[in-house]
């Protein structure tokens, strides 16, 4: 797990002549996006540390660590942010990332397969897992709750549920 | 404009019928309506209905704090899944 990194945002070019990046975060709370840093591109090929500068539109503008000049700035455009997974805090039972729920198996209590996590979602009510089915391109929904999901198990890459009935039809 | 209070909150008639049978036979099942107009009543608590957006329902497990909202403000008819970053999901 410790080896998986994580996209945490997106340059999006220059913000002013001065050498500011424009960002835009995808962390749950956008400004705790340099609470992350260091950050790395895609291939790990560069390393950037991070000051935020200002909120702009859809974003920040912020300084990077070796961007000095516009022509720098526009040349990161697109450029995605990655961090190492184990830099997230820790979280209490019953709290989990989207990001280590994704790509679980899912089994029934009975160890029979129901296919995979894709997405977690939350509409308002209590959190969704998006299940893909085995063999087809259907999804299904399943609450994110303790009756439901009765076990999460991270080592084991799966989680075990009991889901109600006429949910997978 | 508010709807006037003598009149009560709207709730289609055969989502009071099927909510009630499912909470009459105990058995863990999702309630499936069509009725995204429908207000959430406080007997509806703890069911989980199956909301319809025009393309599939959506399982919306009835907590305390929706009473008074209406069913489709759960059901979005778009879906933006965004990025995982550091979100969190929590186990209720």
């Amino acid at each position: 797990m410790s080896e998986e990194r994580i996209c945490v945002g997106v340059l999006g070019g220059a913000f002013g002549v001065a050498g500011e990046v424009r960002l835009k975060s995808f962390t749950a709370e956008p400004e705790a996006i340099a609470d992350y840093g260091p950050f790395e591109t895609e291939d790990a090929s560069r390393s950037f540390d991070m000051q935020i500068v200002r909120p702009v539109k859809q974003g920040f503008a912020v300084r990077l660590s070796g961007v000095r000049s516009k022509e720098d700035a526009d040349a990161l455009k697109g450029t995605q942010l990655f961090v190492p997974r184990a830099r997230l805090p820790q979280l209490p039972d019953d709290e989990f990332y989207h990001a280590d729920l994704i790509g679980l198996a899912v089994m029934d209590t009975g160890g029979a397969p129901l296919g995979t996590v894709r997405a977690v979602l939350n509409h308002g009510a209590a959190d969704l897992l998006e299940i893909t089915r085995p063999g087809s391109a259907q999804t299904a929904l399943l609450p994110f709750t303790q009756t439901i999901v009765p076990t999460v198990d991270l080592t084991a890459g799966k989680i075990v549920v009991e889901p109600p009935e006429g949910l997978f039809d | 404009m508010t709807r006037s209070v003598w009149k009560g909150p709207f709730v289609d008639a055969y989502v009071l019928k099927k909510a009630e049978a499912s909470r009459e036979s105990g058995r863990n099942e999702v309630i499936k309506i069509w009725s995204r107009r429908s207000t959430i009543l406080p007997q509806f608590v703890g069911l989980t209905f199956g909301v319809y957006n025009g393309h599939k329902h959506i399982p919306v497990n009835v907590s305390e704090d929706m009473i008074g909202q209406k069913f489709g403000e759960y059901s979005p008819t778009r879906t933006y899944y965004g990025h995982a970053a550091d979100k969190k999901a929590k186990r209720k």
